[in-house]
Order: structure tokens, then sequence, then C-alpha cells
């Protein structure tokens, strides 16, 4: 039988219940998007409005709860930036839903490839014996693994308002509030799962006067309390600076992070992506590097990809004309982490990883810049962009050592000022979807603890 | 669909699949089954571990982590092969283990030992100190539930390469229905721990042949009084202390468990692990390392109380030589998640030595611990 139309909606329909599709109809659909995929770049142009997804992992329900959240296909633009599969219990329904719904929605949906859209990796943590049980054969895991090397390898997001207008949410307990009152030009919001407002941070707002260490969000979420001046998992504080604009840089998004090999989006695009995960090189990089708080880069202690300081960062955003890196890959405990000035966040969007790290998840919602809607900033050439010079971290002077006056003004003349304002950034945090709902399987599943 | 049709699997919450709370309570026999009958779902659950951590050990076995020729034979379950980060953990925990056992033996290596291992089930390690140490002079005695102890016993009974360890002669000649063995080099006891407990009345305390109680004595409890209730360890411990090993006779104590149970793993851990009816109470007793060292001084380990979480000792215990082999072992991609595991889980060890230079202060006074 083909797939698509009706076909496609009652597969959806039925995906969305956690049941999985015949083999005949998983090996259409990989067909179909595999022709839909060919026809991307290794970067996909995608116009903000755009909600950004990190890591899946299978957790089915935890998918469902994110729809919940953020808004359901088509009526809401999603880029999810891989690691769909594995660990969780349902990799294949969450993975084939996603498929059906990029498959039915092509300009709706974004997907990217994760390290574990691969055939080495999904053998280890899980999906190919998913694969086994449920099917029987390999064939659906060999279908999908094919779908895995025309995944795109990353997205470029423009068009991103750089303020976001408040929403009139009412606010949560404890909520954490940096802005005057009647501020309409906010730079960070962060909702709970019941759309309350948890906190809010304005553009430059010099958040002294407010009290400080409420950045708690609601106790009933298990999230440590971080401990900067920003609301909770972001990196802002008060020195962010600059003057007001509502023309953003382009946000980069991708599953790891960059590569010494790639020093501008234009290499990515040259890359032959439609192969396995190489063990090396600029593609595996770009799929398995971290974000840490070093100079320039160093060796990931994965074993694969690399590690990269604030600087690499800084230097890799001003050269592209970008304001933001978003990347997933990393669990991080209160859903999202801004780092390095904010030009780099990390996304995590399954909660409870594994059922086991009590965790919660968030998304990233970018809004539209009316005035500036899918205009694609391609030139490298001079930066308006904001007031303030660079408030550099003790740690990235050039010469490696602690910042000292001299190399923070060495750095500053190289990077100049500020690239771009940073996009106005909603970041929507969710708990677990809950036990009982899940369905989980009544076999006892594998040794979770050490006992 | 639009989100507000998804529904909100929150409100599913108590209803539907057949009555939810009700259901579930049944399914556990949580609601309405009587104090004994949870007392022995309870027991049934902790006795059940025993295989998870032998089928943990086959797993590390095969990948090439750990030599132990006598996990597999202990294991009836077909071998399972566990995530990376599990088996990293369960090398990290067996090495560190190993580690303070094989500086205990090899200090004085001509003066007896004495090592108790506390809900030993189906460990291997007293026929790795065989193979390690051959002709060592040491007393090993092992206390488990009957149910357990008579699976061992069986598993030795059919295996040559483990019951040639015990006899240079024929094949154990024991009932096949024995849970108990004794020697004057191994034995297994088949008992309730809790029946070391002092008990209320005048219950004499049951007698456990061949364990010395001149003999330094190290006791190991890897993952086992955790699941006592905290009072019923301390009383335990002190009969240890007191009655079969009294001073001043040098002893120890070894403790693998988890810790910090009160951040977001840690509840996540104490509410995964009651699902399947396993409680941690003297989790909640010791939440942190500091604790820990606490509770050991406080039983009477005076002469040495210290504790490590499981991340800090792969990061210091194990060579660089050794890190960059088990590394190789597998691709390891959950590197937070591994961290955030292993500092959820501690090795204590507290020792009495009555004396400047006891056996425990020379095996153990330079072992590296870091303030956590």
């Amino acid at each position: 039988m083909s797939i698509g139309g009706s076909d496609l909606d009652r597969a959806i329909h039925q995906l969305r219940s956690c049941r999985p599709i015949p083999e005949n109809q998983v090996r259409e659909l990989c067909y179909k998007a595999r022709e839909l995929l060919i026809e991307e770049g290794n970067v996909v142009g995608v116009d903000a409005p755009v909600t950004i997804c990190g890591d899946i992992h299978g957790q089915f329900h935890d998918l469902m709860e994110l729809f919940r959240v953020g808004g359901d296909v088509p009526d809401t633009n999603y880029l999810f930036m891989g690691d769909f599969v594995d660990r969780g219990f349902y990799s294949l329904e969450s993975f084939l839903l996603l498929l059906c719904l990029k498959v039915r929605y092509p300009d709706r949906i974004t997907l990217i490839r994760g390290n574990h859209e691969s055939r080495q990796i999904t053998t280890v943590y899980g999906f190919y014996d998913e694969c086994l049980r449920k099917y029987g054969s390999a064939n659906v895991w060999r279908y999908c693994c094919e779908v895995f090397d025309y995944l795109a390898l990353g997205a470029l997001v423009t068009g991103a308002a750089t303020s976001l207008s408040p929403t009139d949410a009412p606010l949560a307990e404890n909520a954490n509030i940096e802005c005057p009152p009647d501020s309409d030009e906010l730079e960070i919001e962060t909702l709970n799962a019941a759309g309350e407002i948890m906190s809010r941070c304005a553009r430059g707002y010099d958040g002294q006067s407010v009290s400080q260490p409420t950045s708690n969000p609601p106790s009933s979420s298990p999230v440590p309390t971080p401990s900067r001046t920003g609301p909770a998992g972001t990196g802002a504080t008060s020195s962010s600076g600059g003057s007001l604009g509502n023309d953003s840089g382009a946000i980069l998004c991708v599953h790891g992070g960059l590569s010494p090999l790639i020093d501008t989006i234009d290499k990515i695009r040259l890359l032959d992506r439609k192969q396995e995960v190489p063990h090396e090189g600029a593609m595996c990089d770009l799929l398995w590097s971290d974000p840490d708080e070093i100079d320039g880069w160093g060796l990931s202690p994965r074993g694969a990809g690399f590690l990269f300081g604030a600087d690499i960062v800084k230097c890799f955003n001003q050269k592209n004309n970008l304001s933001l890196i978003a990347r997933a890959h990393q669990l991080v405990m209160e859903g999202f982490k801004e780092m390095f000035d904010s030009t780099i966040v990390t996304v995590w969007s399954a909660p409870n990883y594994c059922y086991r790290c009590g965790n919660v998840a968030a998304i990233l919602e970018l809004g539209e810049d009316g005035s500036n809607a899918g205009y694609v900033r391609r030139s490298n050439g001079d930066q308006g962009g904001g007031g303030g010079g660079w408030i550099l971290g003790s740690n990235v002077g050039p010469n490696g050592g602690a910042g000292n006056a001299n190399g923070n003004r060495r750095l500053s003349s190289v990077l100049g000022e500020r690239a771009r304002e940073g996009p106005g950034r909603r970041y929507r945090v969710f708990d677990a979807a809950p036990q009982d709902s899940r369905g989980m399987p009544a076999k006892k599943p594998v040794a979770d603890y050490f006992l | 669909m639009s989100a507000q049709q998804i529904p909100d699997l929150r409100t599913l919450l108590g209803r539907g699949r057949g009555g939810g709370l009700r259901a579930r309570g049944r399914g556990r026999g949580d609601t309405g089954a009587s104090h004994q009958d949870r007392e022995a779902l309870r027991d049934n659950a902790v006795k059940g571990t025993d295989q998870d951590a032998a089928g943990s050990r086959v797993s590390c076995v095969e990948l090439g982590y750990l030599h132990d020729p006598y996990a597999k034979l202990f294991a009836t379950q077909s071998s399972t092969r566990r995530l990376p980060l599990l088996n990293r953990g369960t090398y990290v925990r067996t090495t560190a283990i190993d580690l303070l056992i094989d500086k205990f033996i090899t200090t004085s290596p001509d003066s007896p030992k004495q090592i108790v291992s506390l809900g030993a089930g189906t460990d291997t390690r007293f026929f790795r100190i065989c193979e390690a140490y051959p002709g060592v002079d040491l007393s090993y005695h092992e206390i488990d539930f009957p149910a357990n102890t008579a699976a061992k016993l069986a598993s030795i009974r059919r295996h040559p390469l483990l019951f040639t360890k015990l006899t240079s002669g024929p094949p154990l000649s024991l009932e096949p229905t024995a849970t108990s063995y004794h020697s004057p080099m191994y034995n297994i006891h088949a008992l309730d721990l809790r029946s070391l407990a002092s008990p209320p009345d005048d219950t004499p305390l049951p007698t456990l042949p061949h364990l010395d109680p001149s003999l330094p004595t190290l006791i190991l409890s890897e993952m086992c009084l955790i699941y006592l209730h905290t009072s019923t360890v301390a009383s335990i411990l002190s009969t240890f202390l007191e009655t079969y090993i009294p001073a001043p006779t040098p002893l120890a104590l070894v403790l693998y468990e988890p810790i910090l149970p009160n951040d977001a793993f840690g509840r996540t851990m104490t509410s995964n692990l009651a699902t399947r009816n396993i409680q941690l109470p003297t989790m909640s007793a010791y939440p942190e390392l500091a604790d820990q060292r606490q509770r050991l001084k406080g039983y009477g380990f005076v002469d040495g109380f210290e504790a490590e979480n499981t991340n800090n000792i792969w990061r210091d215990w194990v060579s660089d030589e050794e890190k960059d082999r088990v590394a190789g072992l597998e691709m390891l991609d959950e590197l937070e998640e591994l961290e955030m595991l292993l500092s959820h889980y501690c090795i204590a060890w507290g020792w009495r030595d009555g004396g400047a230079a006891g056996v425990f202060t020379m095996a153990w006074g330079d072992t590296q611990e870091q303030d956590g």
C-alpha cells in the first residue's frame, strides 16, 4: 500500500496512541521521508516563529506532553535537534510519529540529526533491540537508519524577534521578575507547564533592585537553584547591555556543537552528509561536541567530537552573523542552560531522562519579528550591534590565563562589539508525563540501579 | 488535532485502567494487605536484588570490564548486556571494594584474617580471592536468606570450577536441600540477618560456626544493610562489635550504598525502587558522605571512618592506564548521567584497630579520600 493523504493521517492517529504501524507502512513512510529530506540542504533554513526542542530519546509520553505544552503540529512550528531514539521504551513510536508529521507537514516541522541517529549507537542503546522486539526482524530498524542518513546536520533560524511581547499569563509561585513593571522589551521568559510565568528578564535591565534569591521555579518542580543572577537555566546577567533593536542575528541549531574543521556555516553546507555518522571529522563533531568552560578546543571525554570554549563560540557567532547557537546533546537538570553570555544554549526535552534522572525538560520558543520576517542575513559585513562591549569571563583571556584587562581589550578588538542582540527567548519547562498514564511495560525493565 | 485536544495525561490519574489507585494497590499488595504480607513482599524484592546484581556482574565480565570466570556460574538469568553506564558503575563498585580487600589481605600476609560478607548472595569474591591468593590464611563467611544460599550451594555443587576451591577431594557431599555450608575456610550461613539484631527477649544469638572472635575481621555490606531499618542495622553491627568479634580484635566495615536521597535524582531513585517494593531506610538516615563517616564512628569504628562517592573513586583510585583500558571497552555516550549516577553511590569504610599499629590502619591509613 502507499502511504499518503488519509493513510498518513491514519498512521499519525495510530502512532499518537503509541501503537506502532505495520512494517510495510514504515517502509513506505521512510521512502517518502527520504525523498523529502534529500531535497533539504545540510543546513535547513527555518523562519521564526519556531519552537526548538532537544533530545527526546524514545520517551513517547513525554513527547506528547511536549506537544501539549508547546502546541500541536501544525499549529506550532517545531525544530527537533535530534536524538529521537534510544534509551526510552518507545523510540520507534516517537521517531515514526515525528517522521509522519514531517511527511504530512514538511514546512511545519524540521528534524535534524543527533548522534544517536546512527546504526552503531542504536545497536548499543536500545533502538535496534526495540525494533527487533516489536517487529521480529531488523527491517524497520534498517529503514529508519536509511532515513537517519538523510537528516540535515543543522538548521538556521532567521527572522526571530529580539524581544518577546509579554504574555498576560499569571505568575507562578515564587516567580522571579527582573524587569520594570511596564517593560515591553522582554529578553527571556520562562513558563511552567501550566503556562504560568516562572521568571522574566528584560533586556539590559539592571536587576539589582529586584530581590535576588527567588529564582526558584515552583516548589513542585525538582529544579536545583542556579547560582547565577539570571532566571533558572539562563546565563543572563544585568550586564548584557546594548541598544534595543528588532532584528536578531540568525540562530544556528545543531545537535552537539562546533567543529575545529568548521569556521563558517557554508563549510557545513559543503559536507557529504548522506552516510553513517563517521567516527571523526566535521560531521561527527557537529553531532558530538560540547561547550565547556575552557579556552579554545579540548578533547571530549565522550571519545568523539571536541569540547569548545566561549572564545570559540563568540568568534564563530561573530563571523557567521549569529546571535545564538541552540544545541541539545547534554542532560541539563533545569531543562535548558545558557552559557557564555547567552551566546549558546543547551535545550533538553526529555524530562526525567531514562525514567531515572529526575530532571525537568524545556523547549525554546522564538517569536517572529514582523518587520523582518524571512529575511536571510548572509553578509559578514559590519555589525550594527549593541552598545556595551563584551564583559568577558575571567577564563577567556587569549593568553590562556585569567583574563587581565589587557587581554580583554585585545580579545574585544578581535571580536568587535557584540555581533547581535540575541533573540527573545521563551522557555517552557515541563515535567515528565505521569507514570500511571505511560503504560509502562509490565515486564520489569533492565537494571536501573546498582542493587 | 490542536493542542487543546491533546489529553492532559495528568487527568487520567486515578481513573480508567480498571480503577486507578485501587487496581494499582491490588497489583502491588499495598492496599489492604496485612503488615506481614507487605513485609514478605519486601523480603522477596530484596532477595530478588541478588540476581539483578549477578546479571550486572556477568555483563561486565563478558565485555571485559572485570575478570571473573565464576560470575556466570551463579547467574540464573540468561546474560543481559547492561548499558555502558551500568557496566562502568559495576566496574567501579567491584574494583573499589577489591582494592580495600586486597590491601587488607596483603597487610601482614602471613597472619590469619577473616571476612564476613553480609547478604553475599551470588557474590564470587571468595572464589576470586582463592584464585588471586592461593594458600591465603583466610576464614570467609557469607550470610544470606536460605533461599539465596540454597541456590548458591546448588551452583557450587554443579560446577567443578567452584567446588574444587572448597575441597581437594570429590564434589561436596551435601544434602540437595542444604542451605548452609561450613568449613574452616569457607562458610555459608543461611539466616535472616535481622536475627543478629539484639533480640528483645533473651533469645540466644545464632551461632556462626568457624567465626573466630580473635581474627582481624572485615565486614562487607555491598547493597545489603541499606535494606534494613536504621536501628536494626545498628543492632546487628553492635552484635559483631561486642559479641562475635569483641574488642580488642581489629574489626572493619566496608559499605557500598546509595546516597543523596534528597535531590531530584535521589528522589526519583527512591520512588522508582519503591515501585519494585524496595525500600532504602538507611539512605535517608545518612544522606551525605559526612553522615556516612559519622555513622561509622558512631557504631564504634573509631580508628578510621572514611567515605567517598564512586564518581570520585573512579577519578582518584583508578590508574590512567586502567581508565583508558576501561573507556576503550564500550563507547559511553551518557556522561552527564554517569557522573550523576556514580555520585549517588558511595563506598564507606571504617575500622576499630584496638591499638596504634593495627592491621586496618596499616592497610587503609593512606587510602585516598577527598572531602566531599
